[in-house]
């Protein structure tokens, strides 16, 4: 299908019938929302069960749809809600955050890294340090580091998507960066990027 | 330690590069002589430097994205039948009432066991059969459409396998996997002859049917 045809116009086609342009717009955000829901949850399989979800819920909602947002915005909206959901179902439950390895921040901070450096600085368990401390994040903080960050979205998109003002994404942005650079400062304190 | 007075804030934005254009310009004056920000914007740079080379790691395999279509439908399929249950249950209520109130546990068994029947004969009751019914249609004929573009793929892989990798326990295994994949359909037939064909040396890239 002709790309040129922009994601409202086969919000409309699909309104009147034909099944095939929610096909196209499936095939347009899987992979992107796929990418954002992994990044939130960090695990392939919830990953791919709520992006199942997200597309779900549009089709269910979609009949309604008014374009005062765009599609993508709205989508990244379903989306966001259901990560925030899933973000506190699991911290509700002890058991299961303590399986998903939720390090404590005492963990990630440099005495830590001291204690066995060549171990915890080779690069796969460095990236995991780092996307831990990610998870760290308040589920709004992470959601508004992600569709800015990874997602392109504008601070005003963001603020539309996670039904927000502009100033409050704002603060939760700088909430996220400055934690990060808590957390993560041992990382280069220690000469290691 | 010295804090400067400027706003943490513009130095987070600067190293995030969301600072408004008008405050950029100062801000970088100000950097000049301040260690203090100069340092700060360092550090969140660098924190946000690792946090994407970690992100990057973080990749959506292409098989992984294969199958969301299906499932979609399948979800939809599967509300679609759970709506449909519920209102076989209001349907057999308001059939029950004439039983009055003799309307017992027994009645609502039997309800129950009509409920099941009907489902698992097919055959939708008489009263709610619109819009709904036929949007489960076309969420199963989607279902079969992304089935066989799964099927289709599948069979193309083993095809790769055998000719790029020359790998026969490989491709054996992935005709295998499409084979049961198919299972009811008339690909079946496709990928017995392939097994065939792999057997006796005779499989080629080009041959599709
Ligand atoms: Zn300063």
């Amino acid at each position: 299908m002709d790309k040129l045809i922009d994601d409202e116009m086969l919000v409309a086609q699909f309104q009147a019938g034909r099944q095939n342009a929610f096909d196209e717009l499936m095939k347009r955000y899987k992979s992107k929302i796929f990418s954002y829901l992994l990044r939130s949850v960090r695990n392939y399989e919830d990953a791919e069960d709520i992006t199942i979800e997200v597309f779900f819920k549009a089709y269910r909602a979609l009949e309604n749809w008014q374009p005062k947002a765009k599609f993508s915005t709205w989508l990244y909206k379903i989306a966001s809600n259901l990560a925030i959901d899933y973000h506190r179902a699991k911290a509700r439950n002890p058991v299961y955050a303590l399986d998903d390895a939720e390090i404590p921040e005492t963990h990630l901070v440099a005495t830590d890294i001291h204690s066995d450096p060549v171990k915890q600085l080779e690069e796969k368990e460095r990236g995991l340090i780092i996307r831990e401390a990610v998870d760290q994040l308040s589920p709004k903080q992470k959601a508004v580091f992600m569709l800015t960050r990874y997602e392109g979205l504008q601070l005003k998109e963001v603020a539309e998507t996670l039904d927000m003002a502009e100033g409050t994404v704002k603060v939760h942005l700088h909430r996220a960066v400055k934690r990060l650079q808590t957390l993560l400062r041992p990382l280069w304190e220690n000469n290691d990027i | 330690m010295p804090k400067c007075k400027k706003s943490e804030g513009q130095a987070i934005d600067y190293a995030y590069k969301v600072l408004p254009p008008a405050e950029e310009v100062p801000f970088k004056e100000h950097l000049k002589n301040c260690q203090d920000c100069t340092e700060a914007v360092e550090s969140y740079t660098a924190a946000l430097e690792l946090t994407d080379q970690a992100q990057a790691e973080l990749v959506v395999p292409e098989y992984a994205l294969r199958n969301i279509e299906m499932n979609v439908y399948k979800r939809l399929a599967a509300s679609q039948e759970q709506t449909w249950f519920s209102r076989l249950g209001t349907y057999f209520t308001s059939v029950g009432s004439p039983f009055g109130r003799y309307k017992t546990a027994a009645v609502s068994s039997v309800a129950i066991a009509l409920i099941v029947a009907a489902v698992l004969i097919g055959k939708p009751p008489q009263p709610e059969q619109t819009f709904q019914l036929t949007e489960m249609q076309s969420a199963e004929a989607r279902i079969e459409e992304y089935r066989e573009q799964g099927i289709q793929w599948n069979l193309e892989e083993a095809l790769i396998t055998h000719h790029l990798r020359n790998d026969a326990w490989e491709t054996e295994s992935q005709l295998n996997r499409m084979k049961e994949q198919a299972q009811g359909t008339s690909w079946t037939k496709v990928a017995d002859k392939h097994l065939q064909n792999l057997q006796s040396g005779t499989l080629n890239k080009t041959q599709q049917n």
